[in-house]
């Protein structure tokens, strides 16, 4: 199988299967160099999908490269150059940041002198230059999550495969990871495959994402030019008569997407704008606020989940216990 | 700002030296050299730095696992953690398994029947080297399980505990490569105390003794099958406390289990031996079954009835399940959990 000139990551007609279930269904993929989201419910395949592309799990059929490497026999290879950061605690809690950034180094072929010196480098590189010293059953979450990804890092991968890097993570030590995944893109030149279920998350670490859903893999494109496609909508924050307001534009021939007080009407004319003005002003309702609504990563998602038939209403209903620590997510 | 700040200047870091002093006094000009605000700087610059080394070889990588976990036992420092505790004892059982050592040494120096009382007792003979790796109560029949126990009890259970397990096989680890460098980092350190401690007491023995070729000759064959025999505890109980470690995530469980599996398969086979006068169930006891084959490799009457066959394939059994156990887990430890 010839691999593209910039493309990093490619599977044809990929499928897994675990007894009578199906969790990778012919995935076809084709990645270049950049920051890669992978977005899909639990489920989707995924978990299956990354263990694919590190060569832990024999396929079912299909076939696929990594770095020009084989999926089916060349598993080694590929794990000597990629950085893979767990979601869940990978950690050995007796152990100082250094030791264990340092033996995760040597697990890769470093010799103990280059491992020591460079997991002095990467933990700097994460922002635990002073607590290198420290065991990692003192850490809070981000540290323990910052020591994860210098462990990743520490051999300079060309592609870092980040499962939920910020989970669990309160917004500054989030806004530092992700800050740190950019930058690993930018400087490092490397590529960055995440997944995720907080799509600001996502959207501000990458500029490219694969849908998944079912074991398919139902969307892979630009975040731009997915957010082109979808139909250009008009928000209005109406007061004193939401419902009457939904029926209405419905009536008169409008699309309507209802959050609460908020109407999402999709611009199909020109004079979209001047005809919810005046079926607010024949039903006697406020329009507050209206403005031209730019989509975001959530919308794309929905919307193509919706479409898939998937019973998604928000993103919380993509979390599980795991996420939320146990608290309900509004 | 109010007026005595804009008069202090407190803003541009500057102050005038009438303020402190009065005005007046010929110093009008003079200005006090204060400190400067600090501009505000960047504590912490995340730069990338890349690296262009070369990863060694499987070698390298197989090593690196058994240096963590052997390096460990003396010192904790960047290996894998031991309890002090932990080490302490294997400290004390591997002193105690060297006190024939200096009974061979007293005999050596003391002239007389005292001297011919300690070589019977301690000297190199077929019951002394079995009995020094199989024999002796309470050195062999406690303190190498124990000493099994507290080796070998986290080896796989922290994996599984700590989910570590990620962090060898999202690297060029295979299932394998782990598990036989886990095998062996165990197997070493239980060889070097009892094995090791063997080798030793039957070396510095002739040493002390001043032994010829002729002895040397004599006993090797004896010294062989011991040591043969110190070969097959290690790797009995080494399999044992590894298939242990690989089914739980609490290393107190493995060790428990272990001890449980050793003193609990003796004891029962013992109370039948008294009411049924038969050692059959002692084929159920992989340290009795050990002692049996040991016995038989060195070349002494053995303590059992039955055949030295059903120890044999009791051995064999005992270590094929374990480590079909131990496979069939490490083949389930995840890197990505669902």
């Amino acid at each position: 199988m010839k691999l593209s000139v910039d493309v990093v990551i490619e599977t044809r007609s990929l499928c897994k299967m675990y007894g009578p279930h199906l969790a990778l269904d012919n995935a076809d993929l084709s990645l270049p160099r950049g920051a890669i989201g992978i977005l899909g419910p639990n489920g989707a395949g995924k978990s299956t999908l990354f263990k694919c592309l590190l060569g832990l799990i024999k396929t079912t059929s299909g076939e696929g490269t990594v770095l020009g490497y084989d999926i089916r026999t060349e598993g080694d290879m590929i794990r000597s150059r990629i950085g893979y950061m767990p979601e869940y605690d990978s950690l050995d809690p007796s152990l100082n940041a250094i030791d264990q950034v340092r033996y995760a180094g040597e697990l890769l072929g470093m010799n103990p002198g280059q491992a020591m010196q460079r997991a002095h480098e990467v933990l700097e590189y994460v922002g635990l230059r002073d607590q290198r010293y420290r065991k990692i059953e003192s850490f809070s979450t981000g540290m323990k999550q910052a020591t994860k990804l210098a462990c990743a890092i520490v051999h300079d991968p060309e592609i870092l495969i980040c499962d939920e890097p910020t989970n669990g993570l309160d917004q500054r030590a989030r806004d530092f990871m992700l800050q740190t995944l950019k930058r690993t893109v930018n400087e490092g030149g490397g590529t960055v495959l995440m997944s995720g279920h907080v799509m600001d998350d996502i959207q501000e670490v990458c500029d490219r994402i694969v849908m998944m859903h079912k074991g398919k893999v139902v969307v892979q494109r630009d975040i731009e030019d997915l957010a082109s496609q979808i139909d250009r909508e008009v928000e209005a924050v109406i007061w004193g008569g939401a419902s009457r307001m939904e029926k209405a534009l419905i009536d008169g021939g409008l699309r309507v997407r209802r959050l609460g007080r908020v109407m999402r009407v999709t611009i199909e004319t020109e004079d979209t704008i001047s005809r919810i003005l005046e079926i607010a002003a024949e039903i006697n309702v406020q329009v507050r606020e209206l403005r031209e609504y730019e989509p975001d990563l959530e919308d794309i998602f929905l919307l193509i989940m919706n479409k898939l038939g998937a019973n998604i209403k928000g993103t919380s209903d993509l979390m599980t216990e795991a996420h939320t620590g146990g608290e309900s997510v509004e | 700002m109010n007026n005595d700040e804009s008069q202090l200047d407190i803003a541009s870091g500057k102050t005038r030296m009438e303020v402190a002093y009065g005005s007046g006094d010929g110093d009008d000009d003079a200005k006090a050299v204060v400190a400067r605000k600090a501009s505000l700087g960047v504590l912490f610059e995340q730069v990338y730095r890349p690296w262009n080394g070369d990863l060694g070889p499987r070698w390298v990588r197989n090593y690196a696992i058994f240096r963590h976990h052997v390096y460990g036992i003396f010192s904790s420092k960047g290996h894998r953690y031991y309890n002090p505790f932990v080490r302490l004892s294997i400290l004390v059982i591997f002193l105690s398994s060297l006190t024939p050592i200096a009974m061979i040494f007293l005999s050596s120096t003391i002239p007389g029947e005292a001297s011919e009382w300690l070589t019977r007792m301690w000297g190199i003979n077929r019951y002394n080297l079995w009995g020094q790796v199989l024999g002796y109560y309470p050195r062999n029949l406690c303190m190498w399980p124990l000493l099994t126990a507290l080796v070998v009890g986290g080896m796989i259970s922290d994996d599984r505990k700590n989910g570590t397990s990620a962090i060898y096989f999202s690297r060029p680890v295979t299932r394998t490569d782990y598990t036989v460098m886990k095998f062996l980092s165990a197997s070493t350190v239980l060889g070097f105390v009892i094995v090791f401690s063997y080798m030793l007491y039957y070396s510095t023995s002739i040493v002390f003794r001043g032994e010829g070729w002729a002895f040397l000759i004599d006993t090797l064959p004896m010294f062989l099958g011991g040591l043969f025999a110190g070969i097959l505890l290690v790797f009995t109980y080494t399999s044992i406390g590894m298939a242990l470690s690989s089914i739980s995530q609490s290393r107190f469980f493995a060790a428990i289990a272990f001890l449980s599996i050793i003193f609990g398969t003796k004891l029962m086979a013992f109370l039948v031996e008294i009411v049924f006068e038969t050692s059959i169930l002692y084929m159920l006891s992989p340290y009795d079954s050990l002692a049996h084959i040991g016995q038989w490799l060195v070349g002494i009457p053995p303590n059992y009835d039955h055949s030295i066959a059903f120890s044999i394939v009791s051995i064999l059994l005992y270590n094929a399940a374990s480590i079909g156990l131990l496979v069939s887990r490490v083949s389930t430890l995840e890197v990505t959990r669902e």
